[in-house]
């Protein structure tokens, strides 16, 4: 969470103006614009809130506000003959893990395709499905969750979100639960939704 | 015998039909062949007496850009620019136009000459300029390519684009920093890892099915173009291998000869290493050799799994 | 006085070099000792918000001292 922080916190505490050339043109340039009704039109709330300096530069630079997570500074780990560490083997999220997560993806296919093809209503098949769709979709989150948001870089970022899908998993799975035993059930529903 | 091949070749050679212009590929190659001519040729000769300064330039000629032709071909290249001398200073793309009659067929003669005869300072990595060393990896027209074995596009209004490889530290210009690439690679151990002397204390041998199992392996020459088009490398190049590194590593677990092969494989088996791999496939796409790194780590997947 | 992670680099590697230095023959050490300050001095003019610039700098550095630390490299002459 600091290394997110970090640009904008010093942008805001190097509040002594320095005397740039680009920080100059912009200031005149904001001037000039504020004194146009049509620009001020366009940005009230850019010349109204124009209050540090600083804060007014970042305004302008709008391509270094854009980039999420920008690269941090290089870090070699030892020397530049090391070898880079190499991590304890941990077969639960590794080979375990991916090879779970196959079955569990190539489970889905035929029990996707089962109910309709056999045209019946099968409750155990429904319920198997509703399991496995709940468990590859927090797979496929938790991917998405540790390659986009980097432990070494946001540990606290990552925790948080690996807890919002813990929840938001469970409350889907009890969603589901409670779909398939008071209402209709999921193959039911695609098919009523289907022939609607 | 020798002999009679020869001129068996020779007339070969006389008789086979050219192809019509048709046919032929359009790309540059070099049709104006005394634009090459070294500069040491429009230079005086200037006596090797002792000379203590410089010459100055009123008593040498001058040597003059060199003018285009009637029929030129002017291509128009922006080179990505970045000085560390003045680490202050933004990147920047310069733009180069090269008559392409006079240039070689392949984007490294491109930048060979513009190094030579336009900007001495533009800085990049060759050395083999035939696809063997995998210096020149660099991104060109927004594909990670080696430059020595891209050619030039002979369509004049599209301009090229080069930059170094994306995602990794820039040294200069179109250097890019591959410390953590080469560190990585280093952790995989890429040597050949027994403990057993041979039976007959000669070298290991290998049967025929066996070495075969190394093609398309071996001819990997860590050029980092697939490892710097691969988005999981990108996002944690620390932590993942990347395809590149992978490649080698599965090229020592495929090795018949390799003992070690259940700690390698325990060297891969965590959920960074080798699983941050979601076969995107830019890695097979983008490989300047043919190969397709996307294959080695499927296997390597493979003989991990329910293990 | 807080210091942003930025200067806490800096000053790290100043302090790396300067323990660096007492490797060094015991002769030679006021030569390293110059080379490294003046190495800093050199881009004292660097805005401190230039975040790019100060983080290659670094990067420099850190590669320059893992070169000037070696054992064999017993002297070093300041222009």
């Amino acid at each position: 969470m600091a290394s997110i922080m970090r640009p904008s916190v010093l942008r805001q505490a190097c509040q002594v103006p320095v005397t740039s050339q680009r920080m100059l043109s912009t200031l005149s340039r904001t001037s000039i614009k504020s004194s146009s009704p049509l620009s001020q039109h366009l940005r009230p709330s850019l010349v109204r809130t124009a209050l540090p300096k600083s804060t007014r530069i970042a305004a302008f630079h709008a391509t270094q506000r854009k980039q999420i997570l920008p690269a941090l500074p290089q870090t070699v780990e030892g020397t530049a003959n090391d070898p880079t560490p190499v991590p304890e083997p941990e077969p639960v999220h590794g080979s375990y893990h991916w090879s779970f997560e196959r079955i569990v993806s190539a489970g889905l296919i035929p029990l996707t395709v089962a109910p309709f093809a056999a045209g019946s209503l099968n409750p155990v098949t429904d319920s198997i499905l509703c399991a496995l769709l709940v468990i590859h979709s927090h797979i496929g989150f938790e991917a998405c969750i540790i390659d986009y948001f980097p432990k070494r870089r946001i540990p606290t970022v990552q925790k948080a979100s690996m807890w919002a899908l813990r929840i938001g998993t469970l409350t889907l799975g009890v969603a589901l639960y409670s779909f398939e035993t008071n209402d209709v059930g999921i193959t039911e529903a695609v098919t009523r939704l289907w022939h609607a | 015998m020798a002999a009679t091949r020869t001129l068996a070749r020779l007339a070969t050679r006389r008789i086979a039909a050219r192809p019509a212009s048709v046919f032929t590929r359009s790309f540059a190659s070099v049709s104006d062949t005394h634009a090459r001519d070294p500069l040491s040729k429009a230079a005086e000769k200037i006596d090797p007496k002792v000379i203590t300064k410089p010459i100055p330039e009123s008593q040498t000629s001058t040597i003059k850009e060199p003018e285009p032709g009637k029929d030129a071909k002017i291509k128009t290249f922006h080179i990505y620019r970045w000085n560390p001398d003045e680490p202050s200073s933004k990147p920047k793309m310069q733009t180069y136009t090269l008559d392409l009659n006079k240039t070689g067929p392949m984007m490294l003669d491109a930048l060979i000459r513009i190094k030579n005869e336009v900007d001495p300072t533009l800085t990049f990595r060759r050395s083999c300029r035939e696809g063997i060393c995998g210096s020149c990896a660099m991104n060109i027209d927004g594909v990670n390519t080696l430059a020595c074995l891209c050619r030039i596009p002979t369509e004049t209004t599209k301009e090229s684009r080069i930059y170094p490889l994306p995602h990794m530290y820039v040294v200069k210009d179109l250097v890019p920093d591959m410390t953590n690439f080469y560190k990585q690679y280093r952790s995989v151990k890429p040597y050949l890892q027994r403990e057993t002397a041979s039976p007959d204390g000669r070298e290991f041998r290998q049967s025929k099915e066996d070495r075969r199992k190394l093609d398309g392996l071996y001819e990997c020459i860590l050029c980092a173009c697939c490892s710097t088009s691969c988005p999981s490398y990108w996002w944690n190049q620390e932590e993942y291998l990347g395809p590149a590194v992978l490649l080698q590593s599965y090229r020592w677990i495929a090795d018949s000869r390799d003992e070690k092969k259940p700690e390698r494989l325990d060297a891969l088996n965590n959920s960074m290493s080798l699983y941050r791999c979601h076969t995107i496939l830019n890695c097979s796409r983008t490989c300047p050799k043919g190969l397709n790194p996307a294959l080695a780590i499927a296997e390597i997947k493979k003989s991990m799994a329910f293990t | 006085m807080a210091r942003s992670g930025l200067q806490r680099d800096v000053l790290a590697l100043y302090r790396q070099c300067m323990k660096a230095v007492q490797q060094k023959p015991i002769e030679n050490r006021d030569n390293f000792r110059s080379f490294a300050r003046s190495e800093f001095r050199h881009h004292l003019a660097v805005s401190k918000k230039d975040f790019g610039t100060i983080e290659y700098l670094i990067r420099k550095g850190r590669r320059q001292l893992e070169i000037y630390e070696d054992p064999g490299i017993r002297n070093i002459s300041n222009k």
